[in-house]
């Protein structure tokens, strides 16, 4: 688990899944505002989208430092 | 050479830091991963078409909560969590009241989570179902307590790397259940119609934002595993981040789904012979302690796969932050023996095994006595008949529930105040994490930094616990009398040993804080923190004009 963990390949996994964490988010987000509008009952559909767009950021950070510090 | 009590400690035989970035999460998220297994279904019974509202502002409430665990933890990598926080920041009194509240939450731990471990189990062993036969789900809770007790003695844990693979398995399970879930059978109009149609009176909604917290109970866990990773200082943050947005995203999808998805299959009628909705189908008290379970279980194609594995991957789940509560509580009493803020016999430990024997006895105990008086109800209908007197027939669960969520709201409300206070009054440690939007001025002379989303996470986790105090009966009356019996006891036992009782030991935090950051292998932390010190010291000595 540790070597798959600290692998490359394990690595742009996880970017390629941010990537798709970042899309999921503002599809959420658009399709929630597109079918209900700028309602209140939207709100916990944008927060949703916009952590999931938050996490993906995050993990494509996480990245970008591992790769400078290799 | 007096040494304080905490450096004592702290000299003590630490624990191997061993723990990598994955482990750290994974550790974090077996403990509050599990929460939603639990809170899910007891939201829906109470909140029902606001549940995602209840799970929202809860949710925020908890980012605010994690940011300050994460950088209190990153600073102060000690396995204390909000005790040791609050009594670094506050003082003794205050250390032992978060501490007290704290071992509240990880003796409710031990019950809620075995409780639901079965209540899972059961949708596979139907005589284990507690509506049904609750005798038999009474025994075999009593029966998981009692064995964690006894492995905790003897010093079995469950290893990293089953913590690791069981994480692994249930992020990835919970995501599957949540895209079949969202891409085959969500409707947006759905969940608007339900929003609109079942909206909760105003009392209904803050008491499910009040159980809507316990989903983002065991942030202790943060703290733990700085105390063995390595490098704390920037792994923690990392994981900490991740994991709080990962248990957010559960929260709200779940929440989402189980209002807006039309289920795979017909719904079985309710007691009047109506069609009923999934949420209220999910809430009720036959299915509202395994609602994930249900829940998967209606997905569309996956659900045949999801209803056979998904009660035994919350159960394991739900049973590794259950062994948690036992673990987490014994540590927690040792530590605050050792800071003389509970008696010593809380430190003595078995003379073979060398564990902490006699806390896990004692909270395992009281763990107990908390499972009597939530089986209780439902074992004697006379018992039942004095509750719906009393507390307007609270069942089990919810009791349990009441009750985690006084205890979380109490211990998070002084964790916001520690906070605040360490960062004016210790603004020579390295933070390598902030937590956002922070307004620089100058307090006694040092530049500090005063964290707004620490006073709007106060303010949120303070209306919580309002909520809990007005909306639960039981938590309003037995949450308060733990914490009275508890600082009762603590004033006979200082007044005992001649030790102040309402003022604070003096402790040499300057020493402390040097040996946490060499065990951590901080060294640069360190090198700074001396050089602030040095500075800050410089600063106030008067100056002198002799020669040097």
């Amino acid at each position: 688990m540790k070597r798959l963990v600290r692998s490359e390949t394990y690595a742009r996994t996880r970017l390629i899944n941010s990537g798709l964490f970042v899309l999921l988010g503002i599809v959420v987000v658009v399709r929630t505002v597109g079918v209900v509008g700028f309602v209140w009952q939207a709100l916990p559909g944008c927060v949703l989208g916009a952590a999931m767009v938050a996490l993906g950021a995050v993990r494509v950070r996480d990245y970008v430092a591992g790769r400078a510090r290799r | 050479m007096a040494v304080s009590a905490a450096a004592r400690v702290i000299e003590e035989p630490s624990l191997r830091r061993a723990v990598t970035p994955w482990g750290s999460f994974s550790w974090g998220y077996s403990d509050v991963g599990a929460d939603i297994f639990v809170g899910l279904g007891l939201v829906l019974g109470a909140a029902a078409g606001a549940s995602n509202v209840a799970f929202l502002f809860a949710g925020l409430v908890y980012v605010c909560i994690g940011l300050a665990y994460t950088e209190l933890a990153a600073a102060y990598p000690v396995a204390g969590g909000g005790q040791y926080f609050v009594f670094r920041g506050l003082g003794d009194i205050f250390g032992f009241i978060a501490g007290w509240a704290v071992l509240l939450d990880f003796t409710i731990d031990i019950v809620l989570f075995a409780w639901s471990c079965i209540d899972y189990l059961s949708k596979l062993v139907p005589i284990l179902s507690f509506t049904a036969h609750p005798w038999v789900h009474f025994c075999v809770v009593l029966a998981v307590i009692v064995g964690l007790a006894v492995l905790n003695i003897i010093g079995v844990r469950e290893s990293s790397a089953f913590n690791e693979l069981v994480s692994g398995l249930d992020v990835v399970s919970e995501t599957l259940i949540l895209f079949f879930g969202f891409l085959f059978a969500f409707q947006p109009q759905l969940l608007v119609h339900t929003m609109q149609t079942a909206w909760p009176t105003p009392f209904n909604l803050m008491n499910g934002v009040s159980l809507a917290i316990i989903s983002f109970v065991g942030l202790e866990s943060i703290s733990q595993a700085a105390q063995e990773t390595q490098r704390p200082a920037s792994v923690i943050p990392r994981t900490s981040i991740s994991l709080i947005l990962t248990i957010l995203i559960f929260a709200l999808a779940y929440s989402n789904l189980a209002l807006g998805m039309q289920p795979w299959h017909p719904l079985p009628l309710d007691a009047h012979g109506h069609q009923q909705p999934l949420w209220h189908y999910l809430g009720n008290e036959d299915n509202n302690g395994a609602a994930v379970a249900v829940l998967a279980s209606y997905v569309p194609y996956y659900g045949a796969l999801a209803a056979l594995y998904v009660p035994v991957l919350g159960a394991i789940l739900l049973l590794i932050s259950s062994n948690s509560g036992v673990f987490g509580s014994s540590r927690i009493a040792y530590a605050m023996s050792g800071t003389q803020l509970l008696p010593s016999a809380f430190q003595r430990v078995h003379p073979k095994y060398r564990t902490p024997a006699v806390s896990i006895c004692v909270f395992c105990g009281v763990a107990v006595v908390e499972l009597i008086f939530a089986a209780l109800p439902s074992l004697s209908p006379h018992v039942h008949a004095i509750y719906g007197r009393l507390f307007r027939g609270e069942d089990g669960i919810t009791f349990l529930g009441d009750l985690y969520a006084f205890g979380a709201a109490a211990s998070y409300s002084f964790v916001f105040i520690a906070l605040i206070s360490l960062r004016l009054n210790d603004s020579q440690s390295p933070r390598r994490f902030k937590m956002p939007f922070n307004v620089p001025f100058t307090y006694k002379g040092n530049r500090v930094e005063f964290p707004i989303v620490a006073v709007i996470g106060f303010a949120g986790i303070v209306s919580i616990l309002v909520f809990t105090m007005i909306t639960h009966e039981i938590g309003r009356i037995a949450g308060p009398s733990w914490i009275i019996l508890g600082l009762l006891g603590y004033l006979l036992y200082r007044r005992r040993k001649r030790l102040p009782v309402f003022r604070s030991q003096p402790h040499d935090w300057r020493k402390a804080q040097i040996n946490i950051l060499q065990s951590a292998g901080e060294l640069e932390m360190m090198d700074e923190y001396l050089v602030n010190v040095r500075l800050m010291d410089e600063r106030r000595q008067p100056r002198s004009f002799g020669p040097p």
